[in-house]
């Protein structure tokens, strides 16, 4: 029973306030001081009084929202978009036009231009998202390529190549301003509400969710993650927020044109910035736009024209320069000692208070009745039949152990229980938490049902935490961030991860994998447990105590279903066995009934050697 | 009728065009596994070489094209060992981010050098035309369409019949299996990431007495290249070159029943649906998405 104990032992240090009131956040230097650094962005230019140096600072905050957008689908979803300029566009032709043919207020424009870009974006992303890497990057510039050829062709809508000049009212109705420093607080505004969302969305379900699926899909998917759904929320947040922007820009710049609104240089520029801040980071697009917007702002300032393409020059070599050296960014880079340095500050070193774990769910039902029935699963991949006619009950509460020879098509089954594989006939049915029987079609959707594997191959989140790693699994049945942690520490306590909890998962030894995937599983609370061979490079006393935690998870309820190598510890652990060999089940029963089967020796070791014991 | 047959010839001889192009950039993919999204900006810069070539010393574009192949092989020779063998194993967004930035680099340095203005070679024969059977063909495009063929019969040739191309293919097959036989992978990466980058100086030594040259010409053509190489699987020099034939055709076609400022919406939009409803090419020929 040490699945509840573990979580009553450990003390919570230090009672938890309810929440923390706004006053003694503001006293955390990582709070004030990002507040200062932001405040900068107006102080400076307000300052100053200089018509250019506004113009410099409405450019960085525009940039710096652009960029920040953009990080939410390419930074923390990992999909490169080098077409985002189409939701920019969008939020700046329909706001124009709105006011030109109805009069409407650009604020008004803007929430259309939003919610049409977040639509586009779901019609773009849907079928987009099933592309790898640069073909997903090649897609989008296509479709930024065939919009802004369409606007230019309807030039009755647009007005085409020769532009649209947006109806000058002056005033904050109209978005237009004599006063140049109201634009920029219009722009710091965006800027803030980018990094506002942006932060919410990083420290959110969200947030790790999407970067599991950037990390590793099959795993996601694993966790219940359904991973087109969570890509979808991230492109469609970050069209509307990329569209906001693109209305004022084009209310700042009061003159819209097909090749600077769906610019792909532009789209360039705007990923360009999140890598050289810090892909994947809250601050990094911002920083990466400060650092180099100005530099080609007062290169263009001083030179004039003659600098023409100098600008563009100095974004393409630093780009590659940042690949070259500092291929996590500036933030990604130099972000953890700075943060460091900050948390000396006044008010800084804090920590997070534990949150005491929710209770785990309590498995309801009548042990031994059946839970998951596969009837006469076939798997074929060419001409190989890897899983024959294979039918399988498991029961509630039991342990049932999958032996067979290496290639005999076990981790095939696994992959089909679990979503994984569709097969080609036969059917697999769950009883649900709701006493129903169900026939989920995808991963995700299996482990909802409470389906947990594991991958033979370790499949971690190498980039993330240990903890991060198990937080990801917790997700399925915790939507709070807190609980999320506080389950995760209370499995990883269990699974023996917690003097490595913050370690990077990706530099983990085998044996702390193999555990770490046990964990990840463990934490989606599953009912049904499929392991597969999570004692191969353990060490004895390892592998002692993995059988007395699978043992442990058995008596909460959970039903467990193992394929296993090790043949002391699956025959001493499972309560029946079935033998798999060449995709056919060939032997079930009690353990040590099947181990004398003449055909599951001869599937070991060969005819010659049955024949030889003369048995 | 006429005007089809006619429509139909200078669609595959727009095509040879591009099929130069992207069986440079097949190479590339097909070999080194990178997507090369500064692949337009090599033609820019053979187009540039090729031009003052022509300016300095007078040279006709078609003699330039045995330096400007020179130089564009040693640039991608150059570009492979000094920035992407050291990303091979990097995430492949900084592989993306790589070649997007040294395309953004050569473009504005284009920019810098030359300005924004059309530069373009003396008139020359090449833009003349033959009329066969009642039918105009340019003549520089029939130049192009022999190169090309000669071009995809002389790699084929090079890659079953020679020592190098067994390792170069046995490399794109697999790279592991590659260096445990002994071949000198990296080695292979530079010459592969150099001969398709050679294939875009032939081109634009081809290209030169046909179109003027400015800084933006790379993106122009490639982004049509990059459709060519997802129609014909990505990965097959063989599926690159009828790509091209199509997306001459469809260029030629819908330019004329459609609208001229519309074709490229047209293949864009065929390039999109072949993404992502056959990803391995028209004739399945690769993977493409994987």
């Amino acid at each position: 029973m040490s699945l509840h104990d573990s979580s009553l032992k450990a003390t919570p240090t230090a009672p938890t306030p309810g929440g923390l009131s706004v006053l003694s956040r503001l006293t955390d230097p990582r709070v004030y001081c990002a507040l200062i650094a932001l405040s900068l962005l107006v102080i400076i230019p307000a300052w100053s009084g200089s018509t250019f140096m506004v113009h410099v600072f409405v450019t960085i905050c525009v940039f710096g929202a652009l960029s920040t957008a953009w990080n939410i689908l390419g930074g923390y979803a990992g999909q490169l978009s080098l077409g985002h300029t189409v939701f920019y566009g969008l939020g700046g032709y329909t706001a124009a036009l709105l006011l030109t043919h109805f009069g409407l207020s650009p604020w008004i424009g803007m929430i259309a231009g939003a919610a049409l870009a977040a639509l586009v974006s779901l019609g773009i992303g849907y079928p987009c998202f099933r592309l790898r890497g640069p073909f997903f990057s090649l897609a989008t510039i296509a479709f930024l390529e065939v919009v802004r050829l369409l606007s230019i062709h309807f030039n009755g809508v647009t007005g085409g190549s020769a532009g649209l000049v947006v109806p000058l009212q002056i005033g904050w109705p109209w978005m237009i301003f004599r006063d140049k420093i109201n634009y920029l607080y219009i722009a710091f505004g965006l800027l803030v509400l980018s990094l506002a969302v942006s932060y919410a969305i990083r420290h959110s379900r969200l947030g790790y969710s999407l970067t599991a699926v950037r990390e590793r899909d099959s795993a996601a998917q694993a966790a219940g993650i359904n991973i087109n759904g969570v890509k979808l929320w991230a492109m469609a947040i970050s069209a509307a927020l990329t569209a906001l922007v693109g209305t004022f820009h084009a209310m700042y710049m009061t003159f819209l044109e097909p090749a600077t609104l769906f610019s792909l240089a532009t789209a360039i520029e705007i990923a360009m910035f999140a890598l050289i801040g810090g892909l994947g980071t809250v601050a990094g697009p911002l920083l990466g736009t400060v650092l180099v917007v100005p530099l080609a702002e007062l290169a263009r300032g001083w030179l004039g024209a003659s600098a023409n393409g100098l600008h563009g020059f100095v974004y393409g070599s630093v780009l590659v320069i940042i690949t070259l050296t500092l291929p996590g960014g500036l933030v990604g880079t130099f972000g953890p000692f700075v943060v460091r340095l900050i948390d000396r500050l006044p008010g800084g070193g804090r920590t997070r208070a534990d949150v005491v774990a929710p209770a785990t769910k309590i498995i309801t039902g009548t042990p031994g009745e059946v839970v998951l029935k596969a009837q006469n699963l076939v798997k074929r991949f060419g001409g190989l039949t890897a899983t024959d006619n294979v039918s399988l009950t498991l029961k509630r509460g039991e342990i049932l152990g999958v032996i067979g020879p290496n290639g005999a098509g076990k981790t095939t089954v696994f992959a089909q229980l679990s979503g994984f594989l569709t097969p080609n006939a036969g059917t697999i049915e769950i009883l649900g938490p709701d006493g129903k029987w169900h026939q989920p079609s995808a991963p995700d959707a299996f482990a909802r049902l409470g389906i947990g594997r594991t991958f033979q191959i370790v499949q971690p989140f190498g980039k993330l935490s240990v903890l991060e790693n198990i937080m990801i699994g917790a997700f399925l049945r915790h939507r709070s961030v807190d609980d999320a942690r506080a389950v995760a520490l209370r499995v990883a306590r269990l699974m023996g991860l917690d003097d490595v909890k913050d370690v990077e998962a990706g530099t983990l030894p085998i044996g702390g994998l193999k555990r770490l995937e046990v964990a990840r599983t463990l934490a989606t609370e599953p009912s049904i447990l499929l392991l597969d061979e999570v004692m191969a490079g353990q060490s004895q006393s390892d592998t002692l105590k993995m059988v007395e935690l699978i043992r442990a998870i058995r008596d909460t309820g959970v039903t467990v279903i193992a394929i296993e190598h090790n043949m002391q510890a699956i025959m001493s652990l499972s309560d029946r066995i079935v033998v798999i060999d060449s995709g056919k089940v060939i032997a079930e029963g009690k353990p040590d009934a099947v181990v004398r089967e003449r055909r599951v020796i001869e599937a070991y070791l060969g005819e010659d050697f049955v024949d030889a014991q003369g048995l | 009728m006429d005007v089809l047959i006619q429509l139909v010839l200078n669609g595959i001889l727009l095509g040879s065009m591009y099929a130069i192009i992207s069986v440079g950039l097949t190479l590339i993919f097909g070999i080194v596994r990178v997507v090369n999204f500064a692949h337009g900006e090599f033609l820019m810069v053979g187009m540039y070489a090729a031009y003052l070539l022509a300016a300095k010393f007078g040279l006709h574009p078609y003699a330039s094209a045995i330096p400007v192949v020179l130089l564009l092989f040693a640039l991608g020779a150059l570009v492979q060992r000094f920035l992407i063998q050291p990303l091979l194993s990097a995430d492949e967004h900084i592989q993306i981010f790589a070649t997007v930035g040294l395309s953004t680099a050569l473009v504005n340095l284009a920019l810098l050098l030359f300005g924004a203005d059309l530069y373009s070679v003396p008139p020359s024969a090449a833009q003349g035309s033959v009329q066969v059977a009642g039918f105009t063909l340019v003549k520089g495009q029939i130049v192009m369409f022999v190169c090309a063929l000669a071009l995809v019969a002389g790699l084929h040739l090079f890659m079953q019949s020679t020592a190098l191309g067994r390792a170069i293919r046995a490399t794109a097959q697999n790279r592991n299996a590659a260096l445990l036989m002994g071949v000198k992978v990296d080695k292979i990466y530079v010459i592969a990431f150099g001969m398709g980058a050679a294939c875009v100086g032939l081109a634009s030594a081809l290209v030169m007495p046909l179109y003027p040259v400015t800084p933006t010409i790379g993106t122009y053509f490639v982004l049509t290249a990059f459709v060519v190489v997802v129609l014909g699987g990505m990965r097959s020099m063989y599926g690159a070159f009828f790509g091209a034939m199509i997306i001459g055709l469809v260029d030629s076609l819908s330019g004329y029943y459609i609208a001229p400022d519309l074709k490229e919406v047209v293949y864009f939009a065929l390039f999109l649906l072949i993404l992502i409803f056959k990803p391995t090419g028209l004739f399945g020929l690769g993977r493409g998405t994987e």
